[in-house]
């Protein structure tokens, strides 16, 4: 019996692709470690300590000995925007996407998992307005999610912007079940004068964006999966149908 | 929060729009709607659910703030503000308030009233309660909340007869916790007993002054101390400010999260400390009788609103608009900023109880959301060329691509472990306390799940690779990299040792591939192998190797392979009951193809057939005969024989009549 090709995992796929769409307009993948400094993983972020905005990530902590300073797993990509924008800080403009695995210490259920992927995006540069963030997010979702979507925003809160943005979007054509229903998708907003600042970069010249979205919510969106926690479980009944 | 429509009337007047617009315009401008509540039975229980964002707890967690705030969208002024006049309350010297540190309670009232009595409240007040689902208890109690979930200022109730006084004073001292002193609270859950908390030194307490006996934990939780009982004629009430940090973090170390405790960390105005012995005062002496005797107010630095220069190229630079000075200038007087305008710019001084407008780009983003950010038009990305190309995702694809290629499918496996060499701090559970230092083993346990699982897939063997991050210690402290690992199962009960040659197979490939070179698996053994700056292991079928360091000695590559958009995959819940498989092998007559016996199994095997699989085919005096494997499976239970063997019957029935023989 002849050896069927084997599946790559949905998850890698999007990522593949997420990287290819945001590739052609000149968006860098960037990287950074999952072990994280409380440095990088919140104060660079405007995420001061003992501030209730810590409260909106539930986080999983090394013990002290174990580390040098004080240390997480990375609970999102904005960790790499810091760095991306401190090293880039002499050579602005910069467009870079970080896609990557992340972790809450909180519960699991069907829409939620401890670890999962989260995309995060970042532009800056001089005249960077919430409307190229509208822009770049349509651009993404049009060619990433088949049929055509309506997107809109709403206020929200994000420590690391300013204003910051909630972004719902519709699918208007398909046979999904969540043809025509608004969903929330992901969080973003302009960057915050002291993450710029904190990342040499000067807020009266320069400004940007930044948007964050998990890839899970996506793979829910773009493939109809109903429970995330399949995509971690190494079940080949379900990888074998990507 | 819950927020009661009713109660937003007493605000906002009765233009307020009805509860879906109301929601609609919250939603649209200002908070997430969790839900909306429009009962039938009775309209002063509506019931619309805000989800205030983490900037606007310092204000919006009220009753005053959301009506506030609708009319901010709306224009339409309030018809009655508990905050617009500062209120003047005639002082007393019955009542001393000390205070250690006036940065961790930069405000300390209290008001005597005399003379009341404790009763049920009246009912329009327990039904503003109950809509929002708090429990009345007692007039002053249900005063006390009412006034907190009106204009947001926790307060708190005492009976002044069961305060001792010292020279006929009542003294509040406000001080730091000494190491190891300990504070009886009320319990929480309906708990009979006290909670007894063990300071650890940074916590505030508010002290009973004739005593230094702690009254309570400030900001977080009180005790038992001089409670209001059904006897009570005479109450001090206190409204105090303190210091987020030092609440919020007393409030985590012991788990404490009440009505009082969330709106203290948020920093509320410490104007409103005033207001609310104002609002209070009127409350109960309006349903408890009684009178005030006085106010306490001890506030040494009053806080100045922070004057904010905001400047319209800005506002339009950030926005992505067009917006006239005067537009902006209306938004924000309209949220109650007191403006200044200058030639292209406005300086604005935020009104007292929206301690979140700092900085210039929190008016922007008030100017954004309040216009309303349906009005940004989208720009679409210009395309630009790409500086920098990404190694490791680079080379990961064309692992993955190798790999498939050769009937290897990628899984993501857990991160966590029961045991490792890595353990975190504050774990989920006992059994994934520790982070996975290879991903070996997580690779082992996905083969022994699979390896049962190849007539339901279609396969010959399992075969899987996963490419993710492992963590140890690199001497003193935690390090990580990313690491590949593939793995090939032949049979369901273990390894075998035939396992090598695929995996070879998968290295080399790998290693051609890439154009880097590492030894064979079957010249490795089971063991280490490390030389030649390509270390990986190989065990049981397994091999494992450090991409990060393989990736130190690649190329930097210089385009990535295009990546095809994948079509539409309309994924199916795959069922999780066991499989039945059954073979049939048949003679078919002359110019019979696999195709066509495959139709007819097909055909009659109906729904529970779940894979068709060719696994036989030989030719023998003109005839041909082709050996077939069906996998049938139902979505909702295990099937039985009988149920199988039904289907088995038709298909039989079906190839007799088409002369073909069953084998």
């Amino acid at each position: 019996m002849p050896i069927p090709p084997g599946h790559q995992h949905p998850l890698t796929k999007m990522v593949a692709e997420i990287n290819s769409i945001f590739a052609e307009v000149g968006f860098v993948f960037a990287e950074g470690p999952e072990v994280e400094s409380e440095h990088y993983n919140f104060d660079r972020l405007n995420v001061p300590k003992d501030h209730p905005s810590r409260d909106m990530q539930d986080t999983f902590w090394f013990k002290d000995k174990d580390v040098s300073e004080p240390t997480v797993l990375r609970t999102q990509m904005s960790p790499v925007q810091a760095r991306y924008m401190e090293s880039h800080k002499d050579n602005l403009p910069l467009r870079m996407i970080a896609p990557g695995k992340v972790f809450r210490n909180e519960a699991t259920d069907a829409t939620h998992e401890a670890q999962f992927f989260q995309l995060e995006g970042l532009e800056v540069g001089e005249g960077v307005h919430l409307g190229h963030l509208k822009g770049t997010i349509e651009y993404f979702l049009d060619r990433f999610i088949d049929g055509d979507v309506d997107i809109r925003f709403r206020p929200g809160f994000f420590p690391f912007v300013e204003p910051g943005v909630e972004v719902d979007m519709k699918l208007l054509s398909g046979d999904s079940a969540l043809v025509g229903k608004w969903i929330e998708i992901m969080g973003a907003g302009m960057v915050h004068p002291n993450v710029l600042r904190d990342s040499g970069i000067d807020s009266n010249q320069y400004s940007g964006y930044a948007f964050g979205v998990g890839i899970d919510r996506l793979a829910v969106m773009k493939y109809g999966i109903n429970d995330v926690r399949d995509l971690y479980t190494g079940d080949l009944r379900f990888v074998t149908q990507f | 929060m819950k927020v009661s429509y009713d109660w937003l009337k007493e605000y906002y007047g009765e233009s307020l729009p009805a509860v879906e617009e109301a929601a609609n315009l919250l939603g649209k401008h200002a908070f997430e709607i969790e839900e909306v509540v429009i009962s039938e039975q009775d309209p002063l229980m509506n019931i619309i659910d805000v989800d205030v964002l983490p900037n606007r707890s310092s204000d919006c967690l009220c009753h005053r703030g959301v009506a506030r705030e609708l009319s901010t969208i709306t224009g339409v002024p309030l018809t009655h503000d508990p905050l617009v006049s500062k209120p003047e309350l005639p002082a007393t010297d019955a009542i001393a308030v000390a205070i250690e540190d006036t940065d961790a309670c930069p405000r300390f009232t209290a008001t005597l009233i005399e003379g009341i009595e404790v009763k049920e409240s009246p009912e329009w007040l327990k039904t503003r309660l109950e809509a929002i689902g708090q429990r009345p208890i007692n007039n002053i109690v249900d005063a006390t909340n009412y006034v907190m979930f009106a204009i947001g200022q926790p307060i708190h109730a005492y009976d002044a007869e069961l305060f001792p006084q010292v020279d006929g004073q009542w003294k509040f001292h406000v001080r730091y916790a000494q190491a190891g002193e300990l504070v009886s609270l009320i319990p929480e859950g309906g708990k009979e007993e006290d909670r007894v908390v063990e300071c650890v030194g940074t916590e505030l307490l508010i002290v009973d002054g004739s005593s230094d006996t702690p009254i309570g934990l400030a900001g977080v939780k009180g005790g038992r101390f001089a409670g209001v009982h059904e006897g009570t004629t005479k109450v001090i009430i206190e409204a105090a400010h303190f210091h987020p940090i030092i609440t919020r973090k007393t409030a985590r170390r012991l788990g404490i999260v009440i009505d009082a405790s969330k709106r203290f960390e948020n920093e509320p105005s410490r104007e409103l400390p005033l207001y609310a012995q104002a609002d209070i005062i009127k409350l109960i002496t309006d349903i408890a009788g009684g009178e005030a005797k006085g106010t306490v107010d001890v506030y040494p630095t009053p806080m100045e609103q922070t004057a904010v220069t905001v400047h319209k190229h800005k506002v339009n630079a950030l926005l992505g608009l067009e917006l006239s000075l005067q537009t902006m200038i209306d938004i924000v007087t309209r949220l109650g900023a007191t403006v200044t305008e200058h030639d292209d710019s406005f300086v604005a001084v935020a009104p007292f109880e929206r301690t979140d407008l700092n900085i210039e780009e929190d008016y922007i983003e008030e100017i954004g959301r309040l216009h309303g950010y349906g009005n940004v038009t989208a720009i679409q990305p210009a395309p630009q060329p790409l500086t920098e190309l990404n190694q490791r995702h680079y080379y990961s694809e064309l692992i993955r691509h190798t790999l498939t290629e050769l009937g290897f499918s990628e899984v993501i496996t857990s991160s966590f472990r029961k045991k490792d060499k890595v353990q975190l701090k504050n774990a989920l559970a006992t059994d994934k306390s520790y982070l996975r230092s290879t991903l070996s083993r997580n690779l082992a346990e996905v083969l022994d799940k699979n390896a049962g699982f190849n007539d339901l897939l279609g396969t010959p063997d399992t075969r899987v690779f996963e490419i993710g991050t492992v963590f140890y210690k690199d001497g003193e402290y935690v390090t990580e990299h990313v690491s590949v690992a593939l793995g090939v199962r032949l049979k369901q009960s273990g390894y075998t040792g035939k396992e090598d040659r695929p995996c070879d197979e998968a290295l080399s490939a790998i290693s051609k591939a890439l154009g880097a070179s590492f030894p064979a698996v079957a010249e490795v053994g089971q063991k280490t192998v490390a030389e030649d700056g390509l270390p990986y292991t190989y065990q049981q079928g397994i091999a494992e190797l450090n991409l990060t360091k393989l990736l130190e000695q690649l190329p930097a590559p210089t385009a990535y392979a295009p990546v095809p958009h994948t079509d539409a995959i309309s994924y199916q819940p795959f069922s999780t009951f066991p499989f039945v498989t059954r073979d049939i092998a048949l003679w078919t007559t002359e110019g019979t193809t696999a195709e066509n016996v495959e139709l007819v199994l097909n055909e009659h095997a109906g729904d529970l057939r779940i894979r068709t699989t060719l696994f036989d085919e030989f030719s023998k005096d003109g005839r041909t005969s082709f050996a077939f494997r069906l996998v049938f499976q139902a979505p909702d239970r295990t099937l039985t024989d009988d149920e199988v063997n039904q289907v088995m019957e038709k298909i039989n029935a079906a190839v007799a009549a088409l002369q073909w023989e069953v084998r």
